[in-house]
């Protein structure tokens, strides 16, 4: 029996690994130029990061996900992966339904479109459903916006692996190479933390939280041995288009794993990995989302904490956690483990759960813009709240990816080299 | 008393002890496991020019209602001129002397 993934049905792999079979299968096809972003949902969706889909959505599709969080078949599905294109591309290139396409990044092929429906489909309404608001300044409402004049909705088969650039090469996976991973682990248990950040150790404690609860009534014996572990933390990071301000990804990536390599977390309980993706900050739509490429990667459980992949104040702070409660357990492949904040507590004098510490009155919060000047500043935190090796990973990466800073500057947008590529046939 | 906008600061050991010696330990705030910061209040109206001359940085409103995302290089400057100064109001001065010497302003000693 073959890899099953979310909504219980199989993982969808539409690879083409072998260059002769590939290059036969492409031959004659009419050539697409695709975005950056179309070519990163290409890739995840011929690995399976987003199974069960096929390809990009066609209106049946995106309508069932827009009105109802679910795609036509009734598999549950947040947001819309569609494939957008102006009327003048569909002219020049001339593409009809019924077309096999070769998309292309920088004249190298990546897939191939069965371009099986043209559509259109109302932007505000895509806005509003998915988003719960049609202000632009919302990122993802102005990326809907954005959207050209039709979407192309068809299977998708990639013929050309992504090459994937350092420092990330050994961070990427597909998911079945991360099932092969938590086989050879022998993990029965697997907790999602999704990250767009940089550990502090309030997050350090959220992972470990997480853990504990999903880990659950399993037995614990076998990990008085090192390398026994039943159970693990997959950090997942982010990695996709970025907006100034936001740590790096590459920042994000090595010292999320640092934890691990600074022993931090045992070895055999802790791995980071990463996904193509580019945030939508569509808050609780977006958790759903997360337990969706997670339940695809093999994992069972999923940490959902406090604004859970919010932006501004569109969404409630536990906004997602309702959403995911109201969701009925055999259409979610995951289990949700719901978390709250962790902070520094000087009576304690460590850092504990808002939910069980009593001194509530004094406890430092850990805030995202205190420890972005903290890093700003380059002033090394107490271990207590940042963990050295961690710091010296961060500051590392600015050196050599960030251009002097650990955040994505002007010059980082403009010059720092795609994640991944696509070389010639 | 009229509303202030701080510019945290970030204090490590070396400066801590710089700012014992110009007698303005006693003013750095504790936070976050012992940390210390520098706290540097602005008026609004220095809030508001702060923001004009350094466009990269911002205001947080929502929650620590602080200036944020100023470049190391201004807030060293900052410090620098505190602790030459003894003083935490050096505000006016800085934007001043910023405004007088543009980016020269950056390498220039403080008299």
């Amino acid at each position: 029996m073959g890899l099953i993934g979310h909504g219980g049905k199989p993982l969808v792999e539409r690879v083409i690994t072998d260059k002769a079979e590939a290059k036969k299968k492409i031959a004659g096809l009419k050539e697409v130029p695709a975005s950056r972003q179309m070519a990163t949902e290409a890739i995840g969706i011929a690995y399976g990061f987003f199974s069960p889909l096929e390809g990009f959505m066609k209106k049946a599709d995106v309508d069932a996900v827009a009105q109802k969080m679910e795609l036509a078949d009734g598999t549950l599905w947040s947001i819309p992966l569609v494939y957008d294109i102006s009327d003048k591309e569909i002219a020049d290139y001339g593409i009809k339904e019924g077309d096999s396409v070769l998309l292309t990044r920088n004249g190298n092929p990546v897939a191939i479109f069965d371009i099986e429906e043209i559509f259109t489909y109302p932007n505000e309404e895509i806005a509003f459903k998915v988003y719960g608001t049609k202000e632009e300044k919302h990122p993802g409402v102005a990326r809907t916006y954005a959207y050209k004049d039709k979407f192309l909705g068809g299977k998708i088969t990639l013929v050309n692996p992504p090459k994937i650039r350092e420092p990330y090469t050994k961070y990427f996976l597909t998911p079945r190479q991360h099932r092969e991973k938590f086989k050879e682990l022998n993990w029965q248990r697997i907790v999602a933390h999704q990250t767009r950040n940089v550990p502090h150790s309030g997050h350090e404690w959220l992972m470990k939280h997480a853990y504990i609860a999903a880990h659950g009534e399993l037995p614990v014996e076998s990990m008085e041995v090192m390398g026994k572990a039943i159970s693990g933390v997959l950090v997942n990071c982010i990695v996709g288009e970025k907006r100034a301000g936001d740590y790096i990804d590459e920042a994000i990536v090595l010292s999320q794993d640092q934890l691990r390599t600074a022993g931090y977390f045992r070895p055999d309980i802790h791995m980071t990995t990463m996904t193509f993706w580019d945030m939508r900050y569509a808050g609780p739509k977006e958790a759903v989302h997360h337990s969706i490429i997670r339940a695809n990667l093999g994992l069972t459980h999923h940490m959902f904490g406090r604004d859970h992949a919010g932006v501004g104040t569109y969404y409630d702070s536990y906004e997602a956690h309702r959403l995911l409660m109201s969701i009925p357990k055999e259409k979610l492949f995951v289990t949700p483990i719901f978390v709250l904040e962790w902070a520094y507590c000087p009576h304690c004098g460590e850092v504990t759960c808002i939910g069980l510490c009593g001194h509530w009155k004094e406890l430092q919060k850990f805030s995202g813009t205190k420890i972005r000047s903290i890093l700003l500043d380059e002033v090394k935190p107490t271990r207590l709240i940042f963990r050295p090796e961690v710091f010296d990973v961060v500051m590392d990466a600015a050196k050599k990816y960030g251009f002097g800073s650990p955040f994505v500057t002007p010059e980082y947008l403009a010059k720092a080299a795609p994640a991944f590529s696509f070389e010639p046939l | 008393m009229a509303e202030t906008f701080p510019i945290n600061i970030w204090i490590n050991e070396e400066r801590f002890k710089a700012l014992q010696d110009a007698g303005l330990a006693g003013m750095l705030k504790e936070e976050l496991a012992g940390m210390k910061v520098m706290i540097v209040s602005c008026s609004e109206a220095q809030r508001d020019k702060v923001l004009k001359v350094f466009p990269m940085a911002k205001y947080d409103a929502a929650t620590t209602k602080s200036i944020e995302l100023l470049p190391k290089y201004v807030k060293d400057k900052i410090y620098d001129m505190a602790v030459k100064r003894k003083s935490l109001a050096v505000i006016d001065e800085f934007l001043a002397g910023f405004e007088k010497a543009g980016d020269a302003f950056w390498n220039q000693e403080i008299a």
